[in-house]
């Protein structure tokens, strides 16, 4: 099967604008403003998807699909929001379990009414199921078996209270591959073997398998990247998430936050070019430059911390991008890093820009590094070029 | 959608910002307008440009967070006019009139468009710019600005249509 990148990013769009019908049915019944912060589309193997997941209590209601598009779609809240869900809704926290329910109901019907109307055809909920699960049990049936599947996932927030939970759907394959290969989304896709595009570029169609092979070594780039970390400060590190998503590129600065980061960019050039952002939290940021000095600095975040945050950049960087030429067969190179110390978000924006003169969605592999010992994490947001990747990974399915 | 709507119009109409008026956040490539005394926000400004509209007689406002100058040539063939400088600011101004605003008595102040990264060719002030330049056309002043340098920066557009600017360092100014 072929994916074409186009559809793709048509079907985020209607799983972006159910989350807002949802949202706003959320909104009507609550009270309480909510936004949709993020959606994307994550590519990703069961056992990635049970790491992910690793460790979370939620509790959500799922519903059955039938009709238009089939699977199953589930709303989940973190288990510890649940109280602060409870105080907004009618009747209060006396109502329990029921009341979780008629919100899920509620909510994942705004949800899907975005897709049946880009459809044309009425899609059926089975009743609302309340559970309550742990770790990637949360998801819908299905999700974790097999060896690769899109799971939309968005993300809404309440803009006065704490209370942030998550939608996400895993349609059953026959229809919606039908749709994410471009057959039913005539306006998105380029053409039925996804080849040239209108606008006369090259092809965004992409053998699933090949996708499926790049989010794996996405993930082996994340170890390498952990691994160099290890070896520069000689603390025990770990990869706590590694996904490879599809997403608005729009929606990239807003899952950065808006808390102080520091960290490098690098421009990548070759097949694909595209960039990477290492970021810390700034406290993050102090802590693991400090380990890798002779002696305590006088600034935190001073000249001898940029430079060795800049030299840890380039290890990582290097040891992030070295398995993707190799299984592409491509030679990809990476500029001098580039110190940045702002607001997350403001930080990766410019790079967020300038690839979206070419395109609205990409590609976004990101990977959390954790160290023990000195507590630090980082967040690792690689951008690569759709076109140049796509071209890349098609290569890569040819015999 | 492009650009979400509204929040529940269930403000009081005198422009004072209250803790019930409400805040609309807007997001990257967005824009949104405020009728009431909604609180509109933006946040994590970086070579992108915050434009702020206000009509002082009606109250009506608008915010627009751009990332790039001009579609032009770039198209990408997804609607999301508040992607660009220009396109942003032709939706932003049809609909601030459709709400009542009229043009000739709006008032624009400016944020964003730091020039964050040398990797990134100066795409901030050329954002800068395109603004100056689009604003210019239609004979909208820009009466403040807090544009420029290598900082991030993130507002919120206040009922009154002052434009709180707080950048990264936590240094905050009034436009």
């Amino acid at each position: 099967m072929r994916v074409d990148v186009r559809a793709l990013g048509a079907c985020n769009r209607l799983a972006e604008r159910g989350a807002r019908q949802a949202a706003g049915a959320l909104t009507d019944l609550t009270g309480t403003d909510l936004s949709v912060e993020v959606t994307g589309a994550s590519v990703a193997s069961g056992e990635d998807l049970a790491e992910a997941f690793a460790g979370r209590e939620s509790i959500g209601v799922s519903v059955g699909l039938r009709g238009g598009l089939e699977g199953e779609a589930v709303l989940a809240f973190d288990a510890e929001n649940v109280d602060a869900l409870l105080s907004l809704l009618p009747g209060g926290a006396s109502m329990g379990r029921s009341a979780v329910t008629e919100v899920g109901n509620i909510a994942l019907g705004g949800f899907l009414d975005g897709w049946a109307n880009y459809l044309g055809a009425a899609i059926d909920m089975t009743p609302p199921r309340y559970f309550e699960a742990d770790g990637a049990a949360v998801l819908p049936d299905g999700a974790l078996a097999g060896d690769g599947v899109f799971l939309f996932e968005s993300r809404l927030d309440a803009t006065t209270t704490d209370l942030d939970f998550s939608i996400y759907m895993l349609p059953d394959s026959g229809k919606f591959r039908d749709l994410v290969v471009g057959k039913t989304a005539p306006a998105a896709a380029s053409g039925a073997d996804g080849g040239a595009g209108t606008d006369g570029t090259e092809s965004t169609a992409i053998p699933y398998e090949s996708l499926s092979t790049f989010a794996s070594l996405a993930k082996r780039g994340s170890a390498n990247a952990a691994d160099n970390i290890a070896m520069m400060t000689g603390l025990d590190t770990s990869v706590d998430v590694s996904r490879l998503r599809f997403v608005p590129l729009a929606d990239v600065p807003a899952e950065v936050g808006v808390e102080p980061h520091a960290g490098t960019v690098f421009e990548l050039q070759g097949e694909p070019s595209g960039y990477l952002a290492i970021l810390f939290e700034e406290e993050s940021a102090a802590k693991i430059a400090a380990s890798m000095l002779p002696s305590e600095p006088d600034e935190p975040l001073g000249g001898m911390a940029e430079n060795a945050l800049c030299e840890l950049g380039n290890v990582m960087t290097s040891g992030f991008i070295d398995g993707w030429a190799n299984v592409l067969g491509t030679s990809i190179t990476h500029s001098p890093p580039e110190f940045v110390h702002d607001i997350g978000s403001a930080a990766i924006s410019p790079l967020v820009a300038k690839l979206s003169r070419r395109q609205d969605y990409g590609f976004v592999i990101d990977a959390a590094i954790q160290t023990e010992g000195v507590q630090a994490r980082c967040d690792v947001y690689a951008l690569p070029d759709e076109r140049e990747l796509a071209r890349a990974l098609d290569r890569l399915s040819e015999p | 959608m492009s650009h979400p709507p509204s929040s529940r119009d269930r403000t009081p109409r005198d422009g004072s910002e209250t803790q019930d008026a409400g805040r609309i956040k807007v997001g990257v490539s967005e824009l949104a307008i405020a009728t009431g005394g909604e609180t509109l926000t933006t946040s994590g400004l970086g070579s992108c440009v915050a434009v702020a509209l206000v009509d002082r007689s009606t109250g009506i406002r608008g915010l627009l967070h751009a990332m790039l100058p001009n579609g032009t040539g770039t198209d990408t063939g997804i609607e999301r006019p508040g992607k660009y400088v220009d396109t942003g600011i032709e939706t932003l101004l049809a609909e601030l009139e459709a709400a009542g605003a009229s043009t000739s008595r709006l008032e624009a102040r400016v944020a964003g468009g730091a020039e964050m990264l040398d990797l990134t060719d100066a795409v901030g002030p050329r954002n800068v710019a395109r603004v100056e330049q689009s604003l210019d056309a239609v004979g909208i002043p820009v009466v403040e600005r807090a544009v420029g340098d290598g900082v991030g920066r993130t507002v919120r557009f206040r009922a009154d249509g002052r434009l709180v600017v707080r950048a990264a360092d936590g240094f905050e100014r009034t436009l």
